[in-house]
């Protein structure tokens, strides 16, 4: 709690990935990785198409299994089967493009398969839409009103409909993956305006991304990837946009 | 300078009733099932008008009222099943065979009450099998109530070697009134039970979490499945609720008719989806209102019935639906513009 020491070695690990490996078929995705995000910190994941990124994430969010490797959350080993399961624990992963309904509102994408019930199932749709603009403030996302659809929204604020939805049930890790493909300018300085409000509330970030210009301001550390393997685990302070796009082009060093 | 005053106080009044109108306007056309609504009214006009009354006597409505529920209850559960992004054609097969299941139940002297949940269960049988046959072999659900649609109907054809079977409901005089019996005389029971169903489906729909589950489904299924929704089994219980409507149809429509028909539902799987799509639901799931699908499930029997009233041949009905489903389609989509453009 006390420790804000700038190089992060000192504060908890919350989530802790130890020599993962997946397979598809012959396709070695994962080639034993370490991965490891710590409390309160925006780590970014780069790396080029097919680099594995999101097969590491869908280790850790529930939607793969590992063939091989440990994970250990907030120090306790875990054995992420299910989606759910890794919501359970505070892992909550925004997918761009398919984590809402677009017709539907705002508080009920927010509350989808959560829904607030008062008796016999039925919604408790006056705390739905309360706690929908709470979530929304928070996150600095002032939006008229909690009964807009989504398909009425820019595609920064349905980023931030979705990191809301991850901040109300208390995530303690938020997985964002690509937040800002396909957003303008403007939009996307909103995303990473939402980020820096995550950290500022305690929450861990992992930044998916090919944009080094996005993720850069907004992360710590930053981890490379490259045909599955782990290249890079990098302190901002130690490195350069320039020299992380070194990393990502660079062919993998085998042996 | 006493005109002055007096005029602009005038003007200001005046302004104030436009507001409170061109709001109005605005509120009601910002309404989804406004479209539908206007279409109906159209219709019980044109229709009242141009059959010289005959439309809105008391006789026609009674009979209306009667006939018009047991397709309009099947609706519903067709509509709702669309929202969640599937269809079933299977619907007039199912009633039809369920008309079986309960005319041989009769015919064995059970009780009719029994003999009643015995169909119930067997709709909601009949719709589990859909929905498991679409969810898990991940068959489109057209294909597969394309395949029951056409296995339930030529069942009951075998079984029944295509002749009627008499049903006779002065058996069981009470469980045939709660069924068809008219309220106060005029009433029919049939009527109550749609309305009782549409209530239902209103508040599960808009209400229940499991309504704000089959709109996600329908809307993003792979969003509804990252947020922890079982989409395969919030189908299945559209699928069987669709079932059960039809058994309960089915019960309800041989003990006012008294008589099983083997040829009970035939063309009612596409006059449903029709309902549906002019109640303003999307065949790709996820928008729709059952307000909307009450309304649209209303009017396919309205312009049978109307037709009938207007002595236009019957050949005539499938150019008029063919004209109602387009036009309220396009007015829906008029109406949607107009909407995104004042907002």
């Amino acid at each position: 709690m006390s420790s804000f020491s700038t190089d992060g070695k000192s504060e908890k690990s919350l989530v802790k990935m130890v020599s993962i490996e997946k397979w598809f078929g012959k396709v070695h995705a994962l080639e034993g990785i370490d991965f490891e995000v710590r409390c309160s910190e925006v780590v970014g994941l780069v790396g080029d198409n097919g680099a594995g990124k999101s097969t590491l994430i869908k280790v850790l969010s529930g939607y793969h299994l590992a063939d091989k490797g440990e994970i250990y959350f907030e120090g306790k080993k875990v054995n992420i089967a299910s989606s759910l399961h890794a919501r359970k624990l505070g892992i909550e992963t925004v997918y761009q493009e398919q984590a809402l309904a677009p017709n539907l509102s705002i508080s009920r994408n927010i509350f989808m398969g959560r829904e607030p019930v008062r008796s016999l199932g039925f919604m408790d749709k006056k705390s739905m839409d309360r706690e929908s603009m709470k979530a929304l403030q928070s996150i600095g996302l002032h939006l008229r009103s909690p009964d807009a659809l989504i398909t009425m929204l820019s595609g920064g604020e349905r980023q931030g409909v979705a990191i809301a939805r991850a901040l109300h049930f208390k995530a303690k890790l938020v997985i964002l993956d690509e937040p800002t493909i396909a957003l303008s300018v403007r939009e996307a300085r909103q995303v990473l305006e939402f980020i820096k409000q995550l950290k500022r509330e305690g929450i861990s970030v992992i930044f998916i991304t090919h944009n080094l210009y996005h993720v850069f301001p907004s992360a710590d550390r930053f981890v490379v990837l490259t045909r599955g393997e782990k290249i890079a685990d990098i302190q901002k302070k130690d490195t350069s946009i320039d020299d992380l796009f070194e990393l990502i082009v660079k062919p993998p060093s085998h042996n | 300078m006493r005109p002055f005053p007096n005029k602009n106080g005038q003007k200001v009044k005046q302004r104030l009733s436009r507001d409170w109108k061109s709001r109005f306007v605005k509120l009601f056309f910002g309404y989804q099932s406004s479209s539908i609504f206007l279409v109906l009214i159209g219709l019980i006009l044109l229709f009242t008008f141009f059959s010289k009354y005959r439309f809105s006597s008391v006789p026609n409505i009674k009979v209306l009222l009667a006939l018009g529920p047991e397709f309009s209850i099947i609706a519903l559960g067709v509509g709702m099943l669309m929202v969640s992004g599937e269809f079933d054609l299977s619907v007039g097969s199912i009633l039809v065979f369920c008309s079986f299941i309960f005319i041989k139940l009769f015919e064995a002297g059970i009780n009719l009450f029994l003999a009643g949940f015995i169909t119930l269960a067997a709709g909601a049988l009949l719709g589990l099998l859909n929905g498991l046959i679409t969810t898990k072999a991940h068959i489109p659900s057209f294909i597969t109530t394309l395949g029951t649609m056409m296995l339930w109907r030529g069942m009951a054809l075998i079984l029944s070697q295509g002749f009627t079977r008499p049903f006779n409901p002065e058996v069981f005089p009470f469980f045939s009134s709660i069924l068809t019996a008219r309220i106060g005389g005029v009433v029919p029971a049939q009527v109550i039970w749609f309305g009782v169903f549409g209530l239902i489906l209103w508040m599960v729909l808009h209400f229940h979490k499991f309504g704000n589950w089959v709109y996600a489904t329908g809307d993003n299924k792979e969003a509804a499945r990252a947020m922890g929704i079982n989409t395969d089994r919030v189908k299945t219980i559209c699928f069987m609720i669709v079932g059960i409507l039809c058994a309960f149809v089915a019960v309800l429509q041989i003990t006012r008719v008294s008589t099983f028909s083997s040829r009970a539902g035939d063309g009612w799987e596409l006059r449903a989806i029709a309902a549906s799509v002019v109640g303003g639901t999307s065949l790709m799931g996820g928008i729709g209102s059952m307000v909307g699908i009450f309304l649209g499930s209303i009017t396919i029997p309205i312009i049978e019935n109307g037709l009938v009233m207007l002595r236009i041949s019957y050949f005539w009905t499938y150019i008029i639906f063919g004209l109602v489903i387009i036009l309220s389609v396009l007015s829906s989509i008029y109406l949607k513009r107009r909407k995104l453009r004042h907002d």
